[in-house]
C-alpha cells in the first residue's frame, strides 16, 4: 500500500517542499529510506520505529521504502520525522492515507512518540501557504511562530497519537502558555540576533558632536561609516548605539529578520522589533562572513540583514574576508558556490567599521605615535582597496582633551530617530518608483534625476575632480551623502554647504598622514 | 689611460683609475662598514687616497687587495648598465669637485641631463628619517617650490625628508638628484621602487659605487656627502639631536657651504637639530623664497632689509573671503580638526563647507589622524 505525506527540508532561508512517498509491500522486514538523505534522515528510521511502537501504535513487519521525492535535492535535518512517520501509518492503514493530502507535517520525533520543534519554522510555514497546503501540523513550542503568517491553519501536536487525531479531523492541542515578558525575541538569548544592549542611548556618548551629527547622517542614509581613531575615543561606543537611532523595521523586513532568526532556532514569539547588530570578531574567515561552510549555514553578512554589521579593527580583517564583503555590500545578497550546494541569501546591512589611525592608534596625537614608515604603509595598504571605496562616510575621532564630563549630551536617541525618520521619509517618497528607499543605494541614473545642485555646489564638485580629489565614483557618494545631509535639513534643494560637508566627510585613503610619496 | 681609451663600453666617460677607485671601494664595502660606525672617521677614510684607504680598512686582506688592485683591467666586453661619469671628463657636476667627493658616478638618466640638473642652482633637501607630518609637508612644499623655480634638488632615497623631497620634486617639473647608497637599481628598496624610477624617468639617479654593490650602512652616509656636496646650498627639516640625524648638515658646514634650516615646533624633539643648528648662526629658511634669497643674494644684505616673513604666499590668500581666510588662520594656528573648530562656537556645516572649500583650493591637506595642515598651492608657485 502507498501512502504519501507533504513536508519540507530547510535550505538556506528557505524551505523546500519535500513529498514522502511510503510503499509497504510484503518481503524481508526492513526500513529504506531512498532519495539524498543526509545522516539525521537515514537516522530518522531508529526514531520512527521507536516512536511508532511507543505511541501505541503498530510497526508493519514488511518491506518498508520511503522515497523523499524530488530526488535531486539534498535532504537534511530531522524535521522530516513526522512526515515519516505519519505516512508509514497511512501506508500501513493505520490513518487513511487522504487525509495526509491537504496538509504538511513537520517535526522530530522523540523516541516516546512526542514531536518536538525543529530550527526554520517560519520559512516552512511560508512555504506551506506558497505551496498551498492550506493546514501546517507542527510541534507546540513553535505553533506560535507559524501563526505569524496570515491565512494559515496551524495545529499544534504535543505527541505523535495527537497528529493522529489531528488528522482524523480533531482540533490541534492547547498551545503553551505565552509569558508575559517574551513579547519579542529574548535578547542575548543563544541564537538571537538582536544586540543584548537594548537600553544604550546616544545621549551617553559625552564630547565628539562631530562624530555624533555623522553617525546620524549615516544613519539617515544608511551609508557605511568608518571611524578612525586612538583607542578610547568611543568608536565602539558609537557603532553600538547606532541601531538605536535606526528607523523600525517595516513588516515585510521584519518577517525577513525573523526567518533568518528562525532559521538559527531562535525560539520566536513574534516578530523581530529591533534591527539585527552583528560584530564579528576579526579572526572571521570569508566563510564566517558568508557563510556556506556548512551547508545551510549562515555568514555575518546575512544575519546582519536590514541590520548593521560592525567590524571593529578593520585593518586586522584578513584580505579575503574584506573581499568577500564586496559582493552584499554591492548588491544586498550573497552568493554562494559551493561543490554541491549553491544558494542566494539576503544581505543587505548597513557596514560600520572602525579602526585606528595606525598600528599604534596614536598616529595624530602629539609625538605618542610610536610606528615606522613601514608599518603606516602596512596598515594604509590593509585598508584601502575594495572595501573603502564602498564606504561613503569617513569621522576621525580625536582624544577629547576639553572633554567637560558634566557637558550636555547633543543628542538623545529618540531625538535622533525622529529627525533620520523624517529624513528616510523624505527618500521614501523621492525613490518611490525606483525600487530602493535609501540614498546610499542610489545608482548614477537616480542620482541625476533626484540630485539637483545649486551653482556653487556644481563648482565645488567640478573642482574637486579637477584637482585630482575626488575619482567618479568618489563623487557619486559625495552626492548621496550631500542628498541624505539635505534630507535631514528637510531641503529638497541640495545646497554647497551640503556638498561641501559631503566633502570633508569623505573617506581619505590616507588616514594618517600625508606620508605617501 | 690606454686601456680606458680602447674599452669605449665600459668606459665611456670614466678612466682607468676612477674605474679601479670604484671596484676597490666595492671590494673594500665590508670594512668600510665597520667603520662607518663613527661617521667623521668614515668620511675621512672616503678623503683618502687609493693606496692608503688600502693599509687603512684592508686589514688581512690588503697584501691580496694591493695584487689584484695592480692588475685591475677593464673588461672590454662588458657593457656597462649605466652611463658612467669621471672628475676627469666633461660634465662631472662641479661642486663635487671637493677633496672628499668621489671620482666616479655611475648615472640613470643620462650624464647630459646631470650635467644639465647639476649646472642649475642645486638645493639639498636634507633632514629626518622620521619625520613628523608637518616635517614631510613643509619638505614636500619646500621641494615643489624649489623645483618650480628652476632649481634641482638632491637628496637620496632613504626614508622620511628625503622622500618627501622628490615627491614634492616631482609634483611639478620632477628635476631632482637622488643619490643611492649603494649600486644603482639594485640598492633601491621595494618600497621606494616606483618613485625610484619615477626620479629616473624626470630627474637621475647617481651612485659611487658599481651597479652590481648592495647597499650598506656606509653607503647612505657616503651618499649624504655627495647630496650635500652637489649643493650650493643645504636645507635641515627636522631632526633629532643625534649624529646620525645630524651628519648632513655637519658635512655641509665641514664643506663650508651654507646651511639653512627650517624650524619646527618647540615641543616636538624632531626640533632639538635645527634649533641647536640656528642657535649657532644657520640660516633660518620658511619657504621656497628665503632659499632663492640665499642662493642668489649672498648675505650682502642686513637682516632688517629683507622682506618679512610670511607664513603663506599673501596673494593666494589675500583673495578668500573672510570666513575661509579666518578659517585659514585657525587651521594654521593649531585648531586642525573640525571637532576644535567646531568647539569655537561655530555652526557645524560651515565649518565642514569651509574645510572643503580650503581643501578644494589646495590650502589644506589632510593629516594624521584626519588633522588638517595648511599647504601651499601648486598654482601658487607657478
Amino acid at each position: 500500500m502507498l501512502a504519501r505525506a507533504h513536508t519540507f527540508t530547510i535550505e538556506g532561508l528557505h524551505a523546500r517542499h519535500v513529498t514522502v512517498e511510503v510503499d509497504v509491500r510484503r518481503g524481508l522486514p526492513g526500513f529504506a529510506i531512498v532519495g539524498l538523505a543526509d545522516a539525521a534522515v537515514r537516522e530518522a528510521r531508529e526514531r520512527i520505529q521507536a516512536a511508532i511502537l511507543n505511541s501505541g501504535y503498530e510497526f508493519p513487519a514488511r518491506r518498508i521504502v520511503a522515497n523523499l521525492a524530488p530526488g535531486d535535492v539534498r535532504k537534511a535535518g530531522p524535521g522530516l520525522d513526522l512526515a515519516l512517520a505519519c505516512a508509514v501509518l497511512g501506508a500501513s492503514g493505520q490513518l487513511t492515507p487522504e487525509s495526509l493530502e491537504r496538509v504538511a507535517l513537520f517535526g522530530e520525533l522523540a523516541l516516546d512518540g512526542a514531536v518536538r520543534p525543529s530550527r526554520g519554522t517560519l520559512a516552512v510555514a511560508q512555504s506551506t501557504q506558497r505551496a498551498g497546503l492550506g493546514k501546517l501540523l507542527l510541534a507546540s513550542e513553535r505553533a506560535r511562530e507559524a501563526g505569524l503568517i496570515d491565512g494559515l491553519q496551524v495545529a499544534a501536536v504535543e505527541q505523535l497519537c495527537s497528529a493522529v487525531r489531528v488528522l482524523g479531523g480533531a482540533p490541534g492541542d492547547a498551545l503553551p502558555p505565552q509569558r508575559a515578558a517574551a513579547r519579542t525575541i529574548d535578547p542575548g538569548a543563544a541564537g538571537s540576533l538582536t544586540p543584548n544592549f537594548p537600553t544604550v542611548d546616544l545621549a551617553e556618548v559625552v564630547g565628539q558632536p562631530h562624530a555624533v551629527r555623522t553617525l546620524m547622517i549615516a544613519a539617515a542614509g544608511a551609508h557605511n561609516i568608518l571611524l578612525s581613531g586612538p583607542p578610547g575615543t568611543g568608536k565602539t561606543m558609537l557603532a553600538q548605539r547606532l541601531p538605536s537611532i535606526l528607523p523600525a523595521l517595516s513588516k515585510s523586513e521584519a518577517v525577513e529578520v525573523t526567518r533568518i532568526h528562525s532559521v538559527m532556532g531562535a525560539s520566536i514569539l513574534a516578530l523581530a522589533a529591533s534591527r539585527p547588530f552583528r560584530a564579528p570578531h576579526h579572526s572571521i574567515t570569508a566563510a564566517g562572513l558568508l557563510g556556506g561552510a556548512l551547508r545551510g549555514s549562515l555568514g555575518e553578512a546575512v544575519l546582519a540583514h536590514h541590520g548593521v554589521l560592525f567590524l571593529d579593527e578593520l585593518s586586522e580583517f584578513t584580505r579575503p574576508a574584506l573581499e568577500a564583503l564586496r559582493q552584499p555590500l554591492e548588491e544586498g545578497r550573497v552568493a554562494i558556490a559551493r561543490a554541491h550546494h549553491s544558494a542566494v541569501y539576503p544581505a543587505r546591512f548597513m557596514l560600520v567599521a572602525a579602526t585606528n589611525p595606525c598600528p599604534c592608534g596614536y598616529a595624530g596625537d602629539g609625538d605618542r605615535c610610536a610606528c615606522s614608515e613601514a608599518d603606516m604603509a602596512r596598515h594604509r595598504k590593509r585598508l584601502s582597496g575594495p572595501l573603502l571605496d564602498r564606504i561613503d562616510l569617513l569621522v576621525n575621532l580625536q582624544r577629547d582633551t576639553s572633554r567637560d564630563r558634566d557637558a550636555e549630551p547633543l543628542l538623545s536617541s529618540a531625538e535622533a530617530l525622529r529627525q533620520v525618520d523624517g529624513a528616510r521619509a523624505r527618500q521614501a517618497r523621492r525613490l518611490a518608483g525606483d525600487g530602493v528607499s535609501v540614498n546610499a543605494h542610489m545608482d548614477a541614473r537616480m542620482l541625476a534625476r533626484h540630485v539637483r545642485l545649486d551653482e556653487r555646489g556644481e563648482r565645488m564638485l567640478a573642482a574637486g575632480r579637477h584637482g585630482g580629489l575626488l575619482s567618479a565614483r568618489g563623487e557619486h557618494r559625495v552626492l548621496k551623502v550631500a542628498r541624505t545631509i539635505a534630507d535631514l535639513r528637510a531641503s529638497e534643494r541640495v545646497r554647497a554647504r551640503d556638498v561641501g560637508a559631503a566633502l570633508a566627510l569623505r573617506p581619505d585613503v590616507v588616514l594618517a598622514g600625508s606620508r605617501v610619496a | 689611460m690606454s686601456s680606458s681609451l680602447q674599452a669605449p663600453n665600459a668606459s665611456r666617460g670614466a678612466c682607468l683609475r676612477c674605474l679601479r677607485r670604484s671596484w676597490l671601494l666595492g671590494q673594500l664595502s665590508g670594512p668600510l662598514d665597520y667603520c662607518a660606525r663613527d661617521r667623521t672617521r668614515l668620511i675621512d677614510l672616503l678623503a683618502l687616497a687609493d693606496d692608503e684607504l688600502l693599509q687603512a680598512v684592508a686589514g688581512r686582506r690588503a697584501g691580496e687587495l694591493a695584487d689584484r688592485y695592480k692588475r685591475f683591467q677593464v673588461d672590454e666586453h662588458e657593457q656597462a648598465r649605466h652611463a658612467r661619469i669621471c672628475r676627469h671628463r666633461n660634465g662631472y657636476p662641479r661642486g663635487l669637485c671637493a677633496a672628499m667627493a668621489p671620482p666616479l658616478l655611475e648615472v640613470a638618466g643620462g650624464v647630459e641631463r646631470l650635467a644639465k640638473l647639476a649646472a642649475a642652482p642645486v638645493v639639498a633637501i636634507v633632514g629626518s628619517r622620521a619625520p613628523s607630518d608637518y616635517g614631510m609637508e613643509t619638505a614636500r612644499t619646500l621641494a615643489r617650490g624649489l623645483t618650480a623655480s628652476g632649481v634641482t634638488v638632491s637628496a637620496c632615497l632613504s626614508d622620511g625628508i628625503a622622500v618627501a623631497a622628490h615627491a614634492g620634486a616631482l609634483d611639478t617639473y620632477g628635476e631632482s638628484i637622488a643619490v643611492m647608497g649603494g649600486g644603482l637599481d639594485v640598492s633601491c628598496p621595494a618600497r621606494r621602487r616606483s618613485l625610484y624610477e619615477r626620479v629616473k624617468s624626470a630627474g637621475c639617479a647617481v651612485s659611487e659605487l658599481q651597479h652590481d654593490c648592495s647597499g650598506r650602512r656606509w653607503g647612505q652616509l657616503a651618499a649624504e656627502r655627495i647630496v650635500v656636496g652637489l649643493a650650493q646650498l643645504t636645507v635641515l627639516v627636522e631632526a633629532d639631536h643625534t649624529p646620525g640625524e645630524l651628519a648632513a648638515a655637519h658635512i655641509t658646514q665641514t664643506l663650508g657651504r651654507p646651511l639653512g634650516v627650517i624650524p619646527g615646533r618647540v615641543s616636538s624633539p624632531l626640533s632639538a637639530g635645527p634649533h641647536a643648528l640656528l642657535r649657532a648662526g644657520a640660516e633660518l629658511i620658511c619657504g621656497p623664497s628665503d632659499v632663492l634669497e640665499l642662493l642668489h643674494l649672498p648675505d650682502d644684505r642686513p637682516a632688517d632689509a629683507r622682506p618679512p616673513q610670511q607664513p603663506m604666499d599673501a596673494t593666494v590668500t589675500s583673495g578668500l573671503p573672510p570666513e575661509l581666510k579666518e578659517t585659514l588662520a585657525r587651521v594654521g594656528g593649531g585648531c586642525d580638526t573640525p571637532e576644535k573648530l567646531m568647539s569655537l562656537g561655530r555652526d557645524p556645516e560651515r565649518v565642514l563647507l569651509a574645510l572643503s572649500e580650503l581643501e578644494l583650493l589646495g590650502l589644506i591637506g589632510r593629516g594624521d589622524g584626519g588633522r588638517y595642515l595648511p599647504r601651499q598651492p601648486l598654482a601658487a608657485l607657478g
